[in-house]
């Protein structure tokens, strides 16, 4: 009976084509939005935003405007809780929100090997440490780039030579490029000597963040500028919290186009039983049980839709790996990544739809008068 | 006893204010092997009566059944699977599904049958060599003449074995030479194959070559005229 359904299919082939094809637009669309909405999530409640604290200039939002002495890592070392210490330059072509923004960060190249979740897939961590413009950038910013090792990256005041190439277990890290501390605070028209844009605060296992971070800004408050200190997740949130309202008004965007799958798969199949009603009659006279002319129109829309929402998720998993996108704004990158949750949702959301969509003409298949419709025309 | 039996089968249905009753108290016995045809003037329920022995249709009083099953007891899908294991049905107009070559077309009721494949094949080429069309199997509708769609339609409608094969008007929409060439084969297939069947014509040529003609009339039989074969 598979060999009616497809041939079936086959035999409306422009009228499939199209079905497919628009299923599959959708499709790829839902799962852009769905890497979006995931590579939130990474950012704002990972382990690395939990476990981690950002200490900012009080009332600053853009890393151009905070601007805290180097030194204060000496203070925040000695609070409790405290494992690590990791004073950062950022540097951003681009404070707004951006789909190429390439931000610098600026720290130690020990402390980068040591407490980074980033490992060189080429170079080498020598060249980097030793080099004073030597940069090491994140796959993603080397894919948009097109760099390689040994090329030489320019833009605005700053030019480095790519020491390395690195991915990391935490996406938005592939968005960035690690220099050392020195070359980004003396970088022509910072004029940042002995000041950095934030701390990086790394917690030892049984530190509660939150009292981690309270502790912090109340040693800093005597300082000469005050702090805001919170755990890394929340921090990128507050600086992305223009985008994450876009990006929770997108979400409808990836209903919306369950939907359309949805109704254009239903009026297709509806097209397509409405075409075949005699059909479905001559099969239940010589036969075939209503339940199982159903079964076949259900089979017709699941083909369908799952040919197309399969295509589209393959297509947006493969867009996603290639492209290396990410969109920013004020230092902090939300990276589109394809993932197995992704490429399940999309295949799950495929099935699912197709049996929705099949059900209404998969009853009028399995109902039909069948006297009338063999006296039909 | 009768392999097909109607007992007092009344069906009427409306059109706009006007009730028809195309059948009215009518009863019916069909022996098996035996080859019944069935005319009247059109409108007279010859079809309803084919449809309700089928059960595509229900009357709305009496019984029918067939080899003891009191088909008017069954439900839709309990119909269906009565349907494919007992009984054949070949159209006027073929209605042979165009996206299947004649050898699937024919395969469709075997399909629903608890066979093997090797089973399945066999009985295949059984029956559309029973039609004279080995050598068309595997074409289309769209590529076979009148003749042939239907000689496939009655292949499809034996396939299965059935105990009795319903025909409505089968040779209605043939000319005369393809006509005749299906009323031989439906001749044959009743003689050689010992299958039973009911067939509605309005051909009074057709109707010859059963062996019992009943005419339907304002929703009653006439009297049976017993043919000598």
């Amino acid at each position: 009976m598979l060999t009616y359904v497809l041939k079936t299919l086959w035999r409306h082939r422009t009228r499939t084509l199209l079905t497919v094809s628009g299923a599959a637009v959708a499709m790829f669309v839902f799962c852009f939005v769905g890497s979006v909405q995931e590579g939130l999530t990474r950012l704002t409640s990972g382990a690395d935003a939990d476990r981690s604290l950002i200490v900012f200039q009080e009332n600053r939002f853009c890393p151009t405007s905070s601007r805290l002495p180097e030194d204060y890592s000496r203070r925040i070392r000695e609070v409790s809780g405290v494992r690590d210490v990791m004073p950062i330059q950022v540097w951003t072509n681009n404070c707004r929100a951006s789909l190429d923004i390439v931000v610098f960060n600026g720290a130690s190249p020990d402390q980068i090997q040591r407490t980074r979740p980033v490992e060189l897939t080429s170079g080498s961590w020598s060249e980097f440490s030793s080099q004073r413009d030597a940069a090491i950038v994140g796959r993603n910013v080397a894919q948009r780039r097109g760099l390689t090792v040994g090329d030489q990256f320019s833009i605005g005041d700053i030019s480095v030579k790519v020491a390395g190439i690195f991915s990391s277990s935490v996406p938005s890290e592939e968005n960035l490029i690690y220099t050392s501390l020195e070359f980004l605070q003396y970088t022509r028209g910072l004029d940042a000597a002995g000041l950095v844009t934030q701390h990086e605060v790394l917690l030892s296992d049984d530190a509660d963040p939150d009292v981690v971070a309270s502790r912090i800004d109340e040693v800093l408050r005597a300082g000469p500028v005050a702090t805001t200190t919170r755990r890394k997740g929340a921090f990128q949130a507050s600086t992305l919290s223009d985008l994450i309202d876009l990006i929770g008004f997108a979400h409808w965007l990836g209903y919306a186009c369950v939907g359309l799958v949805l109704s254009l798969v239903a009026t297709t199949t509806v097209m397509s039983v409405q075409d075949r009603i005699k059909e479905y009659a001559v099969l239940q006279t010589i036969g075939v049980r209503p339940f199982r002319a159903m079964r076949l129109v259900l089979a017709e829309s699941v083909i369908l839709c799952l040919t197309g929402g399969v295509t589209g998720t393959l297509l947006a998993t493969a867009a996603l790996a290639v492209g290396g996108f990410a969109i920013g704004a004020e230092g902090a990158t939300i990276a589109f990544r394809p993932s197995v949750s992704l490429l399940a949702t999309g295949g799950i959301v495929s099935l699912l739809v197709g049996i929705v969509a099949g059900v209404a003409p998969a009853i009028q298949a399995a109902t039909v008068p069948i006297v009338n419709a063999l006296q039909e025309a | 006893m009768a392999l097909v039996e109607l007992k007092n089968v009344s069906k009427s249905f409306t059109k706009g204010d006007e009730t028809i009753t195309p059948l009215d108290d009518v009863s019916l016995e069909i022996h098996e092997g035996e080859f019944v045809s069935l005319m009247g003037p059109s409108g007279t329920g010859k079809s309803t009566l084919l449809n309700l022995v089928s059960g595509i249709d229900r009357p709305d009083s009496g019984t029918i059944a067939v080899d003891g099953t009191e088909v008017t007891r069954l439900s839709r899908s309990k119909l269906a699977d009565w349907r494919a294991a007992n009984l054949g049905y070949i159209f006027q107009t073929h209605n042979l599904i165009p996206v299947l070559t004649a050898y699937e077309n024919v395969e469709l009721p075997t399909l629903l049958l608890k066979l093997s494949s090797s089973q399945r094949r066999e009985r295949v080429e059984l029956a559309l060599e029973a039609v004279g069309l080995t050598d068309r199997a595997d074409h289309y509708p769209r590529q076979l003449s009148g003749g042939q769609e239907q000689r496939v339609g009655i292949a499809r409608a034996i396939v299965a074995h059935p105990k009795v094969v319903v025909a409505d008007e089968p040779t209605g929409s043939l000319d005369t030479e393809t006509s005749e060439q299906v009323q031989v084969l439906l001749q044959r297939l009743n003689r050689e194959l010992n299958i039973t069947l009911l067939m509605v014509t309005h051909d009074n040529n057709a109707a010859s070559i059963a062996s019992r003609q009943l005419t339907l009339d304002r929703g009653k039989f006439r009297e049976p005229e017993e043919v000598v074969a």
